[in-house]
């Protein structure tokens, strides 16, 4: 696996109530890099990740996944495209009633005949493909349990063994974290860290806390109002940029 | 600041509000006793009925306690006697079985009101049995009852009671007859047909119900996605869709089965197929309603992920969508279906078969204790319904 090259060009969103969430945001992203976004709530961290795989179709500009212009694709060639983009979102969203196994398994659909579906079918050596995933987020014994009953932690991980089905060459985790207590965070974080570092797989990362930015980022990308006031290395962001990005009342706080 | 300002306006407003507050408060009380005077004369409410009429609901609650469930074969011993009650009638002569019981009276002319002294003599030993007064017509009237001893022997007094006397009535009227008649049951007990009939009416209840269901679930399934808000208003015609669909649903759950049932009647005849068509129509608005109302309540954040995974929509439905309102929709029906039989027991009244249909005419023929007995199998099946469906719904949750 080896990670992809992205590149956004003029990016802009405008929803129907006229809302403007990306003004004109221009950006690459190098193979193998960690680029966190950070950014207020509603700074349009969120609307960027779902341009890039198109859940939400851009109003302008270009987004170039490994040199194929992405907004040019029809339903059916994006759907492709994505099958190589994991995403991993706030809230999990997985299926809460259906077993780990299943959500994992999930995944893989997009390289798998629809009608299948209809048999809930999946062939074994994909079952095989969804355990070893499970346990590379450390949670095998969990195949066969609910989905719900699962810790906000485990929930997550089991986000990223479902990612992790589609081989993907880029990760899109749209605030990974922020439904978790600090210490979850971090063993979370790790397992995104180590497909970067590992499998070489490019990850895009939106997160809230600057120390975990810091922490896990090899580039960061601080966005407010749907434009980019900062994009360089975790060190140079001090004082006089974080109250640029986060506002002049804004006190930074440390996170174990 | 805030906290100032209030009571300043308030020292301001007291004398008026007071005032116009128990104007109000008065106004209220009158407006309240005129709706509900109103409402004592229209709904003719007759509290002395409630005592007055204990008299003829009694039978009914007597009979709700000795439903007609089991019964044994019997066997009797019948033996007949002319009484004469007018002395100038000679009585009638009944030729005794010499072999069989015999008996014997006092007299055998003895006028109303008179008593009258009846031996029995070779009866079956230790029975009971009952004294019958018989008029020229073949009226029965219990007078009176006796148990035989261990020779099968007994001895009783009857009064003679006032009869009607026929409508040949003249002096043959006055020739009536006692008849004794001694009973015990024989064989094992079993189920009284009765029971047998109801048990039958019963099942055909639960299926009335189960067929109306199905009925309904196969409409309402794929109409709900139509009147689902979330998938449908994202273009024109999709919005006026699922306003036709969700005003469709409104006013068809708002015509009662009851008056479906009959409009089905006079369709396609007395019986349960009517009641299944409309226990179906009502139901398919009731559960359409039920699953739409599931589906916009299911959480987008699974159809998201499974669509960023580049699944295709039928993948994303069966695998983000399906898994979410399955358990719902498999309680909402059998919920349904535990509503339907509690309504066909209703509609049963109005032709649509089932149950309801012998209960109203086990009432009509004042057969009560026929009628304790469909009353009590209602009871019976609906409450284990409610339980089983409680039970299956809880486990689909």
């Amino acid at each position: 696996m080896s990670g992809a090259a992205v590149r956004v060009e003029h990016l802009t969103k405008v929803y129907a109530d006229g809302t403007v969430a990306l003004r004109d945001l221009s950006f690459g992203v190098a193979p193998g890099e960690f680029l966190v976004i950070i950014g207020l709530s509603g700074s349009g961290k969120s609307t960027l990740m779902r341009c890039i795989n198109r859940l939400i179709d851009p109003s302008g500009g270009k987004i170039y996944i490994d040199d194929i212009d992405i907004t040019a694709l029809d339903q059916e060639e994006m759907r492709k495209v994505r099958r190589r983009m994991g995403m991993i979102f706030q809230q999990f969203n997985l299926v809460k009633r259906t077993s780990v196994l299943t959500n994992v398994l999930a995944g893989r659909l997009g390289y798998l005949p629809p009608a299948w579906a209809l048999l809930n079918y999946f062939p074994k050596d994909e079952v095989n493909r969804a355990m070893a995933n499970l346990e590379r987020v450390g949670i095998p014994l969990k195949a066969r349990t609910r989905a719900d009953q699962l810790s906000g932690g485990q929930q997550q991980r089991v986000g990223i063994a479902r990612a992790l089905m589609q081989e993907p060459s880029l990760i899109l985790a749209d605030e990974p974290v922020a439904s978790l207590d600090p210490a979850t965070s971090h063993s979370v974080l790790k397992y995104v860290e180590e497909l970067n570092k590992k499998d070489g797989i490019t990850v895009l990362c939106s997160l809230h806390f600057l120390s975990l930015a810091r922490r896990y980022g090899t580039r960061i990308l601080a966005v407010k109002a749907g434009e980019i006031i900062f994009d360089g290395l975790p060190a140079d962001i001090d004082e006089e940029r974080f109250k640029q990005i986060y506002g002049e009342e804004a006190v930074e706080v440390e996170i174990a | 600041m805030k906290e100032q300002a209030l009571p300043a306006q308030r020292s301001s407003l007291p004398p008026l509000r007071a005032g116009f507050r128990s104007v109000r408060f008065l106004l209220l009380v009158l407006v309240l006793v005129a709706i509900y005077g109103y409402g004592w004369r229209v709904t003719k409410v007759d509290l002395p009925a409630l005592t007055t009429g204990t008299k003829f609901v009694r039978p009914f609650v007597v009979d709700l306690a000795r439903p007609d469930v089991l019964t044994r074969e019997t066997k009797s011993q019948d033996v007949q006697i002319g009484i004469s009650t007018n002395p100038a009638v000679p009585p009638e002569q009944i030729p005794l079985d010499p072999t069989g019981p015999q008996l014997r009276v006092s007299t055998t002319v003895a006028p109303v009101g008179s008593m009258l002294t009846v031996t029995g003599m070779g009866f079956r030993p230790e029975t009971s049995g009952t004294l019958f007064w018989v008029n020229r017509i073949g009226n029965r009237q219990p007078v009176g009852s006796f148990q035989t001893d261990l020779q099968g022997a007994f001895v009783a007094t009857v009064t003679v009671p006032e009869v009607f006397q026929g409508p040949d009535a003249g002096a043959q009227g006055a020739q009536q007859r006692l008849l004794v008649h001694a009973s015990w049951p024989v064989g094992p007990l079993r189920f009284s047909p009765t029971m047998v009939l109801v048990a039958e009416k019963i099942v055909e209840t639960v299926f009335l119900a189960l067929m109306g269901t199905t009925m309904a679930v196969i409409v309402a399934v794929p109409l709900s996605f139509l009147g689902a808000r979330n998938l449908m208003t994202r273009n024109p015609l999709g919005t006026t869709i699922y306003y036709l669909t969700r005003s469709y649903f409104n006013i068809l759950r708002s015509i009662e089965p009851l008056i479906l049932a009959i409009i089905f009647t006079v369709w396609v005849g007395l019986g349960p197929f009517a009641g299944v068509l409309a226990l179906g129509l009502h139901s398919i608005a009731a559960l359409g309603k039920l699953y739409s109302e599931q589906i916009e309540s299911i959480d987008p954040g699974p159809i998201e992920a499974i669509t960023a995974t580049g699944a295709k929509p039928l993948q994303v439905v069966r695998y983000a969508v399906v898994p979410q309102i399955v358990p719902q929709f498999i309680a909402f029906t059998i919920y349904r279906w535990d509503v339907n039989v509690r309504l066909s027991t209703v509609i049963g009244f109005v032709g649509g078969g089932g149950i309801g249909f012998i209960l109203q005419q086990y009432i009509n023929l004042l057969q009560y204790r026929q009628a304790a007995t469909a009353v009590w199998a209602i009871a019976l099946v609906v409450g284990a319904m409610d339980y089983f469906s409680a039970v299956i719904r809880e486990r689909a949750m």
